[in-house]
């Protein structure tokens, strides 16, 4: 019994470390040299996120050409910019995201002679995936399955914000539409007023022009 | 000298445990949006075979011109360069399907007309771990396995609650794509309504000025004195 549990502890304690192992596959997409590919997400407001990207060799004994270099720019869509760096080969970017919307990450691959296309790794976590568990994993004897559980709340609680969030924007839609609905009522009114009221001013405008001329 | 050995035994007990919880937390989803002038394809790396990819895209094509509502084709190619799943003309859908084999996968968005669109995609690459994936690794220690047992049917719950979990979060996004994409729709109308209207009253004050102007030209002193 004793052994069995000093052994538990041993692999709990493996496995806790181990927990913080962050798998290096992420998605990837090619550049071509000169050309601008944007990327973007849509980001609640105070939420976390965070971002890695690195230039994939392709050629494993080799090291990357110098001329493989790329620019990345994160602004949001309000035109702040978050991060910014020039002709690198990786980076990583993490900010507290204060505007909600849509925040577009655009890499530029420096123009070089063998035009080949540059492969990018790019990771771009935000939210409840962004939140670093090290600290709470760190914190006292934490079990590995009270973490994963852990993880799971936070998840639901995410997509518990997430539709109240959808019904809100549903709320606004319908308002939206309900307020077109009524100006398109009133417009159709008033452009009836309005050609009348043109067609009758002419009328009198002719009219007592003629009248001046004596020819009526 | 029995005690440590059954220490040590269950040291090798902690590496599958570990295995076993880095299988069961190599499930990923990538949320992100792109704009397709042609063709955009993303990568994702499927780590088992027989994991379930699952995903969702919506296309949102600024075009309100009716007749430009063509989508997007969208093509699944398989690491062996077999295709694994088609779709032609659609303008957002979701999709799933069990990897064939490991490996890296090519998600490619076709764009068939000349206007750019964004494309707004979820995937996800889930995988619930299983006793068998202990025997591919080769620890088939009886010993090892007993202090395994006491923790998988656990995990493989806990991972398979997992995925349903992003299952959900899938399906959430993929509502918010299409609620985003109805939203520009709606606001496009509103816009529509109230320039274009206000645009005809204009034009219809200036077309009856003009009408104005030229019958008191056409009935001006010069030209009438003669003719009527």
């Amino acid at each position: 019994m004793n052994i069995q549990i000093q052994g538990q502890s041993v692999c709990l304690l493996l496995v806790s470390i181990l927990l913080l192992w962050t798998g290096v596959e992420c998605l990837r997409f090619d550049l071509e040299p000169g050309h601008t590919k944007c990327i973007a997400e849509d980001i609640k407001s105070n939420s976390m996120t965070v971002g890695k990207y690195q230039i994939v060799n392709l050629n494993e004994g080799q090291p990357l050409p110098d001329s493989h270099k790329i620019s990345v720019r994160v602004t949001s869509s309000y035109g702040n910019s978050y991060h910014h760096s020039d002709n690198v080969n990786e980076g990583h970017f993490a900010f507290h995201a204060v505007e909600a919307g849509d925040y577009m990450a655009c890499f530029t691959a420096a123009d070089h002679k063998p035009s080949t296309t540059i492969t990018i790794d790019f990771d771009w976590k935000s939210g409840v995936a962004a939140k670093d568990w090290t600290n709470v994993a760190k914190k006292g004897s934490v079990e590995l399955m009270e973490l994963e559980l852990k993880k799971m709340f936070d998840t639901v609680q995410s997509i518990h914000d997430e539709m109240f969030y959808l019904r809100e924007r549903e709320e606004e839609m319908q308002q939206l539409n309900t307020s077109t609905n009524s100006k398109m009522a009133w417009l159709s009114f008033l452009s009836l007023f309005v050609s009348l009221s043109v067609a009758g001013l002419q009328l009198w405008h002719l009219k007592s022009f003629f009248q001046k001329k004596k020819l009526i | 000298m029995d005690s440590r050995g059954r220490v040590i035994g269950c040291g090798g007990a902690a590496n599958a445990a570990l295995v076993l919880l880095l299988l069961s937390m190599l499930s990923r989803m990538s949320a992100l949006s792109v704009t397709v002038s042609d063709v955009e394809c993303v990568y994702e790396y499927v780590f088992y075979d027989g994991d379930t990819v699952s995903g969702n895209f919506v296309v949102d094509d600024q075009a309100y011109w009716s007749s430009d509502h063509s989508g997007v084709d969208f093509t699944v190619t398989a690491p062996g360069g077999s295709t694994v799943h088609t779709l032609k003309g659609t303008s957002g859908d979701k999709f799933e399907f069990k990897a064939p084999a490991n490996g890296m996968y090519k998600f490619c968005f076709h764009n068939p007309s000349s206007t750019p669109e964004t494309v707004s995609f979820n995937i996800h690459t889930g995988h619930i771990p299983s006793e068998h994936d202990l025997a591919k690794d080769g620890l088939s220690d009886p010993f090892v396995l007993f202090c395994i047992n006491i923790w998988t049917p656990i995990n493989v719950k806990i991972a398979e609650l997992r995925e349903a979990l992003e299952t959900v979060t899938l399906e959430q996004r993929y509502l918010k794509a299409r609620d985003a994409r109805h939203r520009h729709t709606n606001e496009s109308t509103r816009r529509r309504v109230i320039f274009y209207t206000v645009g005809e009253y204009l034009l219809l004050a200036l077309v009856s000025g003009l009408q104005v102007v030229l019958i008191r030209r056409l009935f001006s002193k010069s030209v009438a004195y003669n003719r009527v």
